[in-house]
């Protein structure tokens, strides 16, 4: 029995049952079409993450979203991570639950853009599973897209510096600005989401 | 007032314990908003409280113990047990009298618990000051004894009283009951205590299979539990929430840590307890994703030589209990699969029970038994499917008639929704050797989404009765028939015999996450009492009838629709913390919940390996603003006797002693020491991290009672969405220490003389382990 093709094929009735739920935030728009997927093997080569001793990763810093800071990507990059229960582990504002944060700027395995689509493809070994064979490389990056437009991975240029500490919080990559207002700009379209405001709770050091 | 814990605390402890000044702050500040009382009788008068705290330190320092050390460390555990057993008064209650029967399926009667007195000799007690006996006036004097007949009504109990009596000249504060503390069991509820382990030992992790957590120690009690200081403590040096109770066997302590859940063993006959062995068992990290609520790990058992747990990643095992050499392992089941074993195995005889976690990630839930010689599976039975796999039988007969026919576990779901419905097993097994039944509880349904599971979803939020030998079912009933809230039905199950109406009955007592406390026959499965024990709004009632619960509407959530307030949240009026239970009192004492959440359901598909959930919630303190809450219950009436609200979450276990002293902690780290009749709060001791471990209770080999608790927030009170709304803003950090305390903070190694395991005394400048340097 092929498992991963079974797998594909839950995941496609999954995703079939999901329509309902997602249509709305597809929007039943024509796919938005990424400039130019990095050649085929490429991704194959960025190494897993920084491990002592390796020679530098040369190559993953370099390799850029090809969405960019699209809004429909972004859009569409929120509408899969939904589908495919990333919510479940790292929650719906991906601020981590079970799962880690995906919006603070500590990254296990390296938070420039291609780190974050082998992380997806590949899985990682505290429980993420390995995406590879469930969604095509278009889809991964979308989710890519829609995670760099929550402002807290390390733009492709500024990967090395990353890694020796220096990106700032408050140096953020022109990018990341664009990335956000368009993710803003798309919730606040298309997408009321429910706000949930924790109104009766006390404020902090008066629950008394 | 309730003096805050700083102030009772002797002054060389502050230095000690607290560590430094902005601790104390800490310990000030909390200590004044915590520990409020409601429903209490008077307490003691601040001047009185203060002038014990003044004084206490400077009462006789306990000499050193003579011949402790040839005599304790070469005293093997069954000796002591004996020594202590010969302590004991005789007594009509042949239950505790006399070592555990090996045959644990011989049930003894049901008995109350008979007075122990002390085991120190009078010349070794930390005396009360002389100012101390104004405990002797105050509401919080011990009762008389309650359940020795033989003692005359006015004499002090031999139990408690005796040897901890105030110094001649307490005048006028001779020992009066408290107007509630009749000295009368409040609802002359009985228990079988079986296995009947030895007194001084912890080999369960509620100590005994009807899971009442109490123990026949008192030396510690209400007139001296404000003496409790720490006499040492161990860090295991691994982060994450830690749930579980050390157990005591012998002459050793056993704590097992969260993942990678290594087991430690430490001796407790020599100084500072040091380290016999360590067990690695290496599970899968995978596991470490795959776990909804933090990577913990909620205790062994020990059994047949061996301790007994779970791992993470799916597997049971079992450890020599001497060498630290595994026994055996088994696979339970996929880790990939989102599946993970998080629950404290319960052994009986030759089998042992384990079941599994992961109500949240699409897994069909089951419970087992393994032989505990070799780790064979004996049986598997599962929470949904055909009757053939839910192991339901012509033996089965549910109370209800909703409950009854052909495979419920298959056609009251969506087709095929059943093999990933959840109903999970990750809460506690209790055993009734009468019966020969055991009765645990099962997960919520999944996916959490309601709206895609038309149906009851039997058998999720369920508490089973099952034969003991062959798991064949006798009867279940479902707390929360078609959960919608993430009510899962895994809490404890606390055995005893209880007047009902005036009948006395075989009961269960059940405090659900759907926020009501059950009394339930265990014998049918029939409902006695059902009444909510914490806030809620989800019901307005149990129809005592059918045993159905009675749904508001207007708290039914729908898909993308946000639902404001709705009490109580995911993690239920009580979580799995499990309570404790006092034959002196009659009561069950809890940890509760005061906590409402908003919730929006999201529609979710089945993929595997991934949460199969849909619940997207934020929790924040119901009316009144605290979060926590801890309570003594009455479960034949189903009422509150007495309740301390706490600002922060209370997820502790509880403990209940024959010191009519009850135990639990909060989850800002405060460990309090509470009278068990009226509620007044005697003792607390602020630890290094937040408490949502298990106390438990022994004898070490010097025959000094022990309190040991395990201080490491984590797990589902730290829930990292709801830091803001859950004020867990400058909350305490993670933490693994286990804390011992004693009368005095003394130990084995309290004389200079003991502090070396080399035998002769170093020199008195030197630091007594300076040799090892």
């Amino acid at each position: 029995m092929d498992v991963c093709r079974t797998f594909y094929g839950v995941t496609v009735i999954a995703s079939l049952l999901m329509l309902s739920a997602c249509g709305h935030s597809e929007g039943g728009s024509v796919s938005v079409q990424p400039q130019s997927l990095p050649a085929e093997g490429t991704m194959s080569q960025v190494p897993v993450g920084q491990l002592a001793g390796a020679a530098a990763d040369t190559l993953g810093p370099t390799i850029s979203n090809p969405y960019g800071s699209s809004p429909q990507a972004i859009h569409e990059g929120r509408a899969l991570y939904l589908k495919m229960n990333c919510a479940g582990c790292h929650g719906y504002g991906a601020k981590g639950n079970m799962g880690p944060d995906l919006t603070d700027k500590y990254w296990r395995y390296g938070g420039a853009p291609a780190n974050v689509y082998k992380s997806i493809y590949d899985g990682r070994p505290k429980g993420m599973p390995a995406w590879g064979q469930a969604m095509p490389p278009q889809e991964i990056w979308k989710i890519v897209a829609y995670i760099q437009s929550l402002g807290g991975t390390v733009p492709a240029g500024e990967f090395q510096r990353s890694q020796e500490g220096d990106v700032s919080d408050t140096q953020v990559a022109p990018e990341v600005t664009k990335a956000r207002r368009a993710a803003a700009n798309a919730r606040n379209g298309s997408q009321p989401a429910p706000q949930l405001q924790p109104s009766q709770a006390q404020p902090e050091g008066t629950g008394q | 007032m309730q003096l805050p814990a700083y102030a009772r605390l002797p002054r060389r402890a502050h230095h000690r314990v607290m560590g430094s000044s902005m601790a104390l702050l800490l310990g000030i500040a909390l200590g004044v908003c915590t520990g409020r009382i409601i429903a209490a009788p008077a307490a003691k008068p601040a001047a009185n409280g203060m002038a014990l705290a003044e004084t206490a330190p400077s009462g006789p320092v306990v000499p050193p113990i003579q011949g402790a050390q040839s005599a304790s460390s070469a005293q093997s555990a069954p000796a002591r047990a004996q020594s202590l057993q010969s302590r004991i008064p005789q007594s009509p209650a042949p239950a505790q009298s006399s070592p555990p029967p090996a045959a644990a399926n011989s049930g003894t009667p049901p008995v109350a618990a008979p007075p122990i007195p002390s085991t120190l000799p009078a010349s070794e007690q930390t005396a009360p000051s002389a100012g101390a006996p104004g405990s002797a006036t105050s509401s919080e004097s011990p009762p008389p004894a309650t359940s020795a007949p033989a003692a005359p009504p006015n004499a002090p109990s031999p139990g408690v009283a005796a040897p901890n009596a105030p110094p001649a000249g307490a005048g006028p504060g001779q020992p009066a009951p408290a107007p509630s503390a009749s000295g009368k069991s409040l609802t002359g509820a009985t228990f079988n205590f079986a296995p009947n382990d030895p007194p001084g030992e912890w080999r369960s992790q509620a100590r005994d299979y009807a899971n009442t957590r109490y123990s026949p120690l008192n030396e510690i009690n209400t007139r001296n539990v404000d003496q409790l200081q720490i006499a040492w403590t161990f860090s295991d040096g691994t982060k994450n929430g830690h749930e579980a109770a050390p157990l005591v066997v012998g002459d050793t302590m056993y704590v097992v840590t969260p993942f990678p859940d290594m087991l430690f063993a430490l001796d407790l006959s020599k100084p500072g307890a040091p380290i016999k062995w360590t067990f690695k068992p290496n599970p899968s990290p995978m596991a470490i994703g795959k776990a909804c609520c933090d990577t913990v790990n909620r205790g062994m058992v020990y059994a047949d030589g061996k301790i007994i747990y779970n791992l993470l990643d799916d597997h049971t095992v079992a450890v020599d209990a001497t060498t630290g050499k595994q026994a055996w392992r088994t696979k339970m089941g996929n880790v990939e699969s989102g599946e993970t074993m998080t629950m404290a195995p319960l052994a009986v005889g030759d089998k042992v029970y384990v079941g599994d976690s992961g109500g949240e990630m699409g897994v069909r839930g089951w419970i087992a038994a393994l032989d505990v010689k070799t780790g064979k599976q004996l049986w598997r039975a599962y929470s949904t499917g055909p009757d053939k796999d839910v192991r339901i039988g012509k033996n089965f007969k549910p109370y209800y008639s909703w409950m009854q026919g052909k495979n419920l576990g298959v056609s009251s779901w969506p087709a095929g929704m059943w093999k990933h419905g959840g109903g999970t097993v990750w809460g506690w097994i209790s055993y009734d050797p009468e019966t020969n039944l055991i009765y645990y509880g099962t997960s919520n349904p999944g996916p959490r989404v309601p709206v895609q599971r038309p149906g009851y979803n039997m058998w999720t939020s369920t508490i089973f009765a099952r034969d003991a030998d062959t798991g064949m079912a006798h009867w279940a009933y479902q707390t929360t028939p078609h959960d919608r809230w993430d009510y899962d039905a895994v809490n404890e199950d606390i055995l005893m015999d209880l007047k009902i109406h005036g009948k006395m009955r075989k009961v269960l007592v059940h405090f659900d996450r759907n926020a009501y406390a059950y009394t339930i026959d265990r014998t049918t499965g029939e409902v006695l009492v059902a009444a909510p024990f914490a806030y809620e709004n989800w019901s307005p009632g149990i129809n005592m009838k059918t045993g159905m619960p009675i749904v508001n509407k207007a708290k039914e959530p729908k898909p993308n629709v946000a639902l404001k307030h709705l009490c109580p949240p995911d993690i239920g009026g009580k979580d799995w913390q499990p309570a404790a239970a006092s034959p002196r009192t009659g009561l069950v004492y809890a940890d509760i919940f005061n906590i409402c959440m908003d919730l929006v359901d999201h529609r979710v598909g089945y993929i595997p390996s991934t949460p199969y959930d849909g619940m997207e919630m934020h929790r924040y303190p119901a009316p009144g603003g605290n979060l926590g809450e801890f309570m003594a219950w009455n479960p034949a009436t189903g009422k509150k006797v007495w309740s301390i609200k706490e600002k922060y979450m209370t997820m502790s276990g509880v403990l209940a002693t024959a010191g009519d002293v009850v135990f639990y902690g909060t989850a800002d780290g405060w460990f309090r020491a509470v009278n068990a009749w009226t509620g007044k709060v005697l003792w607390s001791q602020k630890l290094g991290s937040g408490i949502i471990g298990q106390p438990v209770t022994y004898l070490g080999p010097d025959h000094r009672q022990y309190i040991a608790i395990v201080a490491g927030i984590g797990g589902a009170a730290t829930v990292r969405a709801d830091k803001k709304a859950l004020q867990l803003v400058g909350f305490p950090a993670g933490g693994n220490t286990v804390y011992v305390f004693s009368l005095g903070g003394k130990s084995i190694s309290s004389s200079p003389a003991k502090l070396t395991t080399g035998g002769k005394p170093q020199k008195k400048h030197l630091p007594a382990n300076n040799k090892e340097h």
